[in-house]
């Protein structure tokens, strides 16, 4: 079975000639089905540039990235929308939730785009709300609902379209520390289900829960399978 | 996406922010309320003015002096190359006339006893009533014999009348102009005034009485000079013929070999003259409104483009989540339509209401056109179509990930 991620030799390149940033160097990184893994390292190191090239969001400058077995370098802007769309649910520190748009509504969006009939989306929706320990509080709006809540609906709104891969960037970066465990406790639950969870945190108390942690330096990979429980590595890597 | 969709997401999101949506529509509120409004009072003043040329009689010619230059430079004195003799000659010689009127007028200070009244006095002959489609409403009219005899009979007007006797039948009585006396034979039927010539308030005398007996009025070596010939076709479709021969007539008659000294019009070409005024005037009119309609489309563009600029990590996430660009185009696209159409109906609303206290307070009857309507809430769509278009691009075309990021 091929596995979920792959990057070879992927370089992401900002800027040109004296101001060349080089976000990603020569990365290699692969990440298996089933995966529940921790993307650290220090500010700039290119965390966030790996999210979005894994996420289908950016191509590499140069090198291949397989996800799924497809090369995305080779997709147009359509398929990579589909890709995202069907295959992958994206969590952020901010929530990004629309203001406008209850609780439901927001989780309906993604099944909006997908095309999935109207009753069957609410069905699916008021599911995935249940599965977060939301399904009182489907008609809220966002306003009138606590950060832990807004970032629940959020999981729920990546779930809903059944993804391969659960990306999120710093999810637990605007929560308490009570909040950020019951974030947690979902992700294990979406791991225990089989799905995919990549998740950039700078913290060592979040990182913990996962199975591997993936190190980032100056945009490349100096540790690419850390053992979580391995502590005091984390605080003085290589 | 399909449309349904796009449609009730448009609304909730134009409806979760009212006052922008309000500002952004007001532009187009504006436009469409003048253009329904100016169309509608162009179109009334249309109306009004034929009214206005249709009650001079169907089939009527009107013969004036001087040519088209000479009337057009509008000097202050009508040139006098009409008589009495013309007049005379076209009932006699053109078969397809069956009236002829000559008038000449003036205003003149009328008397009755002790009472008095400014006036027109207009004179004529006894196919005037006929031909100008008047009727009488007390008494007799003037008669071939009246202006045979030059007889010092007079009609009156029915305001003229009211002013002069108000108790006194005044059939029978004796009014003086200028010093000469005129025996009162009958009234004319109110008829209104039309083109700022008002019979109700006139006294009307033989043409040959008016010339022998009241001082002021000049002769000329052809005979009792006019201002105007009347003449009545036999039919609508004799007009032209009527005026071909009136024209040889005229001209035979005045040794004409290059310009002709008369100038011909029928109730056709006042009505057409008329026409291109007015139209001319409601594209104007509607030309002011349409640029106001510009303007609200430039507002919408405007208000969008502030619309996409805060709303792009909104535009970030549902592309991140699965909206592609034609569903982000789509979206704005349908909100800048929604807002102008909503725009043109509460626009159209205004401008009818407009329409409807103009048409109280002016004697136009401002009409509403449908056709306006149509083209107005039609127009704005499209204005919300094409000044949509740049801002939905704008949207469509944002980076995710830049627009994700933007705090
Ligand atoms: N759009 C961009 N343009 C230029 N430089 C960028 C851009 N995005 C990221 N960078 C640079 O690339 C490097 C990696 O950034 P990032 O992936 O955001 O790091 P991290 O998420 O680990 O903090 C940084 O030096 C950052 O300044
Ligand atoms: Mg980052």
């Amino acid at each position: 079975m091929t596995p979920l991620i792959q990057f070879q030799q992927v370089s992401k390149v900002y800027g040109m000639g004296n101001t060349e940033v080089h976000a990603l160097w020569q990365v290699d990184l692969t990440i298996s089905r089933g995966e529940y893994c921790a993307i650290m390292g220090p500010s700039g190191s290119g965390k966030s540039t790996a999210m979005n090239v894994i996420g289908c969001l950016d191509r590499p400058t140069s090198g291949s990235y397989y996800f799924d077995g497809e090369n995305v370098a080779a997709l147009d802007d359509t398929a990579l929308t589909h890709i995202r769309n069907r295959k992958i649910g994206f969590v952020f520190q901010q929530f990004h939730l629309l203001p406008q748009l209850t609780a439901l509504e927001n989780v309906m969006l993604p099944m909006v785009y997908a095309g999935v009939p109207a009753a069957e989306r609410r069905d699916r929706a008021t599911r995935a709300l249940q599965q977060v320990g939301l399904g009182d509080r489907i008609v809220n709006k966002p306003t009138q609902l606590s950060g832990g809540q807004q970032q629940r609906v959020a999981i729920a709104r990546a779930i809903v379209n059944c993804p391969l891969l659960i990306l999120a960037d710093e999810p637990t970066g605007a929560l308490d520390s009570h909040t950020t465990q019951e974030v947690l406790t979902i992700f294990e639950e979406l791991h225990q289900s089989g799905i995919t969870v990549v998740m950039v945190t700078h913290e060592p108390e979040v990182a913990k829960h996962t199975q591997r942690i993936v190190w980032f330096r100056d945009g490349q990979v100096i540790e690419p399978h850390l053992n979580p429980k391995d502590i005091g590595a984390l605080t003085a890597p290589a | 996406m399909d449309f349904t969709e796009s449609l009730q997401m448009a609304v909730k999101t134009l409806t979760a922010n009212k006052l922008r949506s309000s500002l952004t529509m007001l532009g187009i509120i504006i436009g469409n309320a003048s253009v329904i409004a100016m169309v509608g009072i162009g179109e009334g003043a249309q109306k009004y003015i034929n009214e206005q040329l249709q009650t001079l009689g169907p089939n009527v010619l009107f013969i004036v002096p001087g040519n088209r230059q000479t009337r057009e430079l509008g000097g202050l004195e009508i040139p006098r190359t009409l008589v009495v003799a013309d007049a005379d000659a076209i009932q006699a010689q053109v078969p397809t006339v069956v009236g002829v009127a000559p008038e000449f007028s003036s205003r003149d200070l009328i008397v009755f006893r002790n009472r008095s009244a400014n006036a027109s006095v207009v004179g004529t002959n006894e196919q005037f009533l006929t031909v100008r489609s008047f009727e009488m409403a007390q008494g007799r009219f003037l008669s071939k014999l009246d202006l045979d005899r030059h007889s010092q009979v007079a009609v009156l007007g029915a305001t003229l009348a009211e002013r002069l006797f108000d108790q006194t039948p005044p059939i029978g009585q004796s009014i003086r102009i200028r010093g000469a006396s005129f025996e009162i034979v009958g009234i004319m039927a109110r008829k209104g005034s039309n083109l700022g010539l008002d019979y109700d308030d006139a006294v009307i005398l033989p043409i040959t009485t008016q010339a022998s007996r009241l001082v002021g009025q000049r002769q000329s070596p052809y005979g009792i000079e006019v201002a105007f010939i009347s003449v009545s076709a036999e039919s609508r479709e004799s007009m032209s013929r009527a005026e071909f021969q009136i024209t040889n007539l005229l001209r035979l008659r005045h040794n004409i070999r290059d310009e002709d000294d008369f100038f011909i019009q029928s109730q056709d070409t006042l009505l057409n003259i008329a026409g291109t005024i007015t139209g001319a005037l409601t594209v104007m009119l509607a030309a002011i409104a349409g640029i106001s309609l510009l303007v609200g489309g430039i507002g919408i563009m405007n208000i969008m483009l502030v619309s996409v600029r805060e709303r792009t990590q909104e535009i970030g996430l549902r592309k991140a989540i699965g909206a592609s660009q034609q569903d982000i185009l789509a979206q704005f696209l349908i909100e800048a339509i929604i807002l102008s159409i909503a725009g043109g109906i509460v626009g159209t609303g205004l401008g009818i209401s407009g329409i409807l206290v103009i048409s109280t307070l002016t004697p136009f009857e401002a009409g509403v056109s449908m056709g306006a309507i149509a083209i107005a809430v039609g127009v704005s769509g499209g204005i919300g179509l094409f000044f949509g278009v740049f801002p939905a691009r704008q949207a469509a075309k944002l980076d995710p990930i830049v627009a994700l990021r933007t705090a």
